[in-house]
């Protein structure tokens, strides 16, 4: 809220510079100006903040964003209703005019600016804005404050059937206070109603509800001071029902602990404990415990106030009068209740008698408090909003994270200045998932995998997070997305958009992928090393679903030729040409791993058919490669007979291998128990074993 | 040379600024002053050069209002005639016109630089 001394702010949006000052000078001192060079800009200035904004003087060709994207943003979000925006063009044909008044433009001002119609249009649009946003303040404050207080509306809706009634207009609060008092007095004597403390609100207010249906009960039998004949009697009951069913054919509200409530107070405030009430007979605790304490609450008033037919009986003589059952029967626990309460009722009655003066001067009195309290709830509200602004900027400053806002409605991405900078594009961009800077940035699939992680977050469980790569600063750099969905607070809940920030995890990122890399992998063929194959099958092999596997190992027959024929860098390249033929006849569930030197081992399922898979890759392993005959010797083992050991499969594997070198290599053999007195074909380089 | 003379001297319209500046010469002089570093001619120029006919067409747009803002009438005429061109997206016949405008903004940056 504007305390008077503040300068009131215009923001000129226009792309040159030098018709901007000449609009800044012919308005003068009195207003602080804002510049923003084109549309978009602008629009991330409201974004940050468009409360603060009294008028904006609006160009229509800019570059990047126009006056009319920038009049439809404003529809969009909102902005409009509350910032007047005058047009500043030299464009006066027909259809432009037309098309930004239907965009809601207050005025034009035309070029050349006319240093005395600038200054006179800039107060007009101000005052009658400022006059505008007044009242509607006031007036949503007002919902604001009425909403909150369902109290207010409550009282309302009753005292609507008071004066119907003709009664004092005390008897509401009577009752609330009598329903109160008894209900605290019933939970410090007993639990067997379940009764818990939040129930106390609830039910007081909703027994002020409980003579709701009698607005339906014609006057001439409300307001007839004679006794009421017998079919005026019956007609009288039917206000219970009414009452509740007024309740229960409310559209949107029936679910609400209130209503739910009152549903049971109206229907059943007049039932008795031996069922000789109305309109449904329900005895003992059959009756709602709410509606029995409003029943009492609601005899004991009637008889200690004066009513057209008969006199204020005073305290004592009601509580005889409700003892003695002259009032009917009413649960013995409640009547203990309302005797030890005695005090603290006399005590409140006290108190409201004071204040029992007419019921306009009650009203005025509420009015006056209610006024205060709308405009400090407004200002401190202000204060606060402005307080967590401050906050928020100061902190985004520091700190060199992007942080960022995106709203479905317009769909519209925005990025902290410093976060705009490190990705090198513009603060604000619509349609974000479509724009070529972000997608350029992000590459397509970021978005689209973080799109979907927020899309299926839920209010309950609103944050996620997501490591991809980013072009920051020109780099593709590993980043950690951590992003926010935020919710419309409505009764289906809707997902308006979310906030987040992005973390540099770059160094620490390669840093892991380079050691998991180097420690699991051999650099040479790119295939697992020994020790981690080893890890891995160890873990599958304990996995008790129950699985066979087997595991093969071979080397290359008669390597040390190749090599000591060719040199190292041959013997190299034939293991890397091994490796991928071996990668190629795998699966990817398959362990492949080169184990040392030409020896390799592959470890999958043991399955049916098991023979001719080890068969097509024993020949897919065999050929040429440029001129040099490759085979390969092969053992293989199976964990349904050797058992589910590593060093057994292992041993076994090896000791199969052993058996087809000596046959004469270029074969493949499967271990069988001939060969448990074999020594290893490969203890040379089982050496770590 | 006084504000007046500098304006009479590029065909510019003195009385009608000086009564839209608030009738302030030195709200004149200044923004008079200011238009020396003004970009748009620049602009204009070399999007032109360049062939990018929708930046042409701000550039242009934008010179025509601070010139009519000014009062420059010689070179507000032609600059608006370019702009409607461009903003057609076309560039047919806009060398006449961009030779005029050349030509004036050169006499009203001289003569402004003598006030």
């Amino acid at each position: 809220m504007s305390t008077g001394n503040e300068k009131q702010k215009i923001l000129i949006v226009d792309d040159s510079e030098m018709n901007r000052s000449i609009l800044a000078d012919m308005l003068g001192d009195e207003y602080e100006i804002i510049e923003a060079v084109d549309g978009t800009e602008a629009v991330a200035r409201l974004n940050m903040d468009s409360t603060d904004i009294s008028l904006m003087l609006l160009d229509i060709v800019m570059p990047n964003m126009d006056g009319f994207e920038v009049l439809a943003v404003m529809n969009r979000r909102n902005w409009i209703q509350d910032i007047p925006v005058i047009m500043i063009s030299a464009e006066n044909t027909y259809s432009y005019v037309e098309h930004a008044y239907e965009l809601g433009v207050t005025d034009f001002i035309s070029r050349p600016f006319d240093g005395q119609v600038v200054h006179r249009r800039v107060i007009n649009t101000i005052m009658l804005y400022a006059k505008q946003k007044r009242l509607i303040e006031l007036v949503s404050d007002q919902i604001y404050e009425k909403e909150r207080s369902n109290n207010l509306m409550v009282s309302i809706l009753s005292h609507i059937v008071e004066f119907r009634n003709g009664e004092s207009g005390m008897h509401v609060l009577h009752i609330n206070m009598m329903t109160e008092i008894l209900l605290q007095t019933l939970m410090r004597k007993t639990d067997k109603y379940n009764l818990k403390r939040s129930d106390i609100p609830i039910i007081t207010m909703a027994s002020a509800l409980h003579d709701i249906g009698k607005i339906s009960i014609p006057g001439e039998i409300l307001n007839k001071p004679g006794r009421l004949t017998k079919e005026e009697f019956e007609t009288m009951k039917t206000h219970t029902l009414i009452g509740a069913q007024m309740l229960d054919q409310l559209t949107y509200y029936k679910d609400e602990a209130l209503v739910k409530m009152a549903y049971q107070i109206c229907r059943w405030h007049h039932e008795r404990y031996d069922g000789r009430g109305y309109p449904d007979g329900l005895s003992g605790e059959e009756i709602p415990i709410a509606a029995q304490i409003v029943a009492l609450a609601d005899v004991y008033d009637a008889l200690t106030s004066e009513r057209v037919y008969k006199p204020a009986y005073s305290h004592e003589k009601a509580i005889d009068m409700i003892t003695n059952g002259e009032c009917g029967t009413f649960n013995p626990m409640l009547l203990e209740c309302l005797l030890e309460s005695t005090d603290s009722i006399r005590e409140q009655l006290a108190i409201n008698s004071i204040k029992q003066e007419s019921d306009r001067n009650i009203r005025n009195m509420t009015e006056d408090l209610l006024h205060y309290e709308e405009l400090s709830a407004s200002e401190r509200t202000l204060r606060l909003l402005e307080h967590e602004r401050t906050k928020y900027q100061f902190f985004a400053s520091l700190s060199s994270e992007i942080q960022f806002e995106y709203t479905k409605e317009p769909s519209m991405l925005t990025l902290s200045d410093v976060g705009a900078k490190m990705l090198g594009v513009a603060e604000i961009t619509m349609n974000p998932m479509e724009d070529d800077m972000i997608i350029g940035v992000s590459d397509g699939k970021v978005m689209e995998d973080i799109r979907s992680l927020v899309l299926n977050t839920t209010m309950e469980s609103p944050v996620v997070q997501y490591d991809g790569e980013l072009l920051i600063n020109g780099e593709w750099r590993w980043s950690r997305i951590i992003c926010r969905s935020m919710w419309a607070h409505e009764e289906e809940p809707d997902m308006t958009g979310c906030i987040g920030k992005i973390v540099d995890i770059h160094e620490e990122h390669s840093k892991i992928k380079d050691l998991q890399r180097l420690a699991s992998h051999d650099g040479l063929t790119g295939l697992l090393n020994h020790s981690h194959a080893k890890r891995l099958i160890r873990e599958r092999l304990h996995e008790s679903d129950g699985k066979d596997y087997i595991m093969a190992i071979f080397d290359i027959d008669y390597f040390k030729n190749a090599n000591d024929r060719c040199g190292h860098m041959f013997g190299d390249k034939v293991l890397q040409h091994m490796a991928g033929k071996l990668r190629g006849s795998t699966r990817d569930c398959d362990i492949t791993a080169r184990v040392g030197g030409d020896e390799f081992m592959i470890f999958m399922d043991d399955m049916e058919g098991i023979d001719n898979v080890i068969d097509r890759i024993f020949r897919a392993l065999s050929g040429k490669y440029e001129g040099f005959d490759i085979s390969i010797s092969m053992g293989i083992s199976r964990s349904r007979e050797t058992g589910r050991r590593y060093e057994e499969l292992f041993g076994c594997a090896d000791k199969a291998l052993y058996t087809a070198k000596q046959a004469g290599r270029a074969q493949y053999c499967f271990y069988d128990d001939s060969m448990d007195e074999i020594l290893s074909a490969i203890s040379s380089i089982d050496g770590e074993e | 040379m006084t504000i007046k003379e500098c304006y009479e001297k590029i065909g510019g319209d003195y009385e009608a600024v000086f009564q839209r500046m608030m009738k302030k010469d030195a709200l004149i002089i200044k923004f008079a002053k200011k238009f020396l570093d003004d970009s748009s001619y620049t602009n204009l120029k070399d999007n032109l050069g360049s062939g990018n006919v929708e930046e042409a067409f701000r550039a242009a747009h934008t010179l025509k209002g601070v010139a009519q803002n000014l009062g420059f009438e010689k070179l507000y005429k032609p600059s608006s005639e370019l702009a409607e061109i461009l903003r057609a997206g076309s560039m047919e016949g806009i060398d006449g016109l961009m030779d005029t405008i050349t030509e004036e903004y050169e006499k009203t940056i001289m003569a402004i630089k003598e006030l």
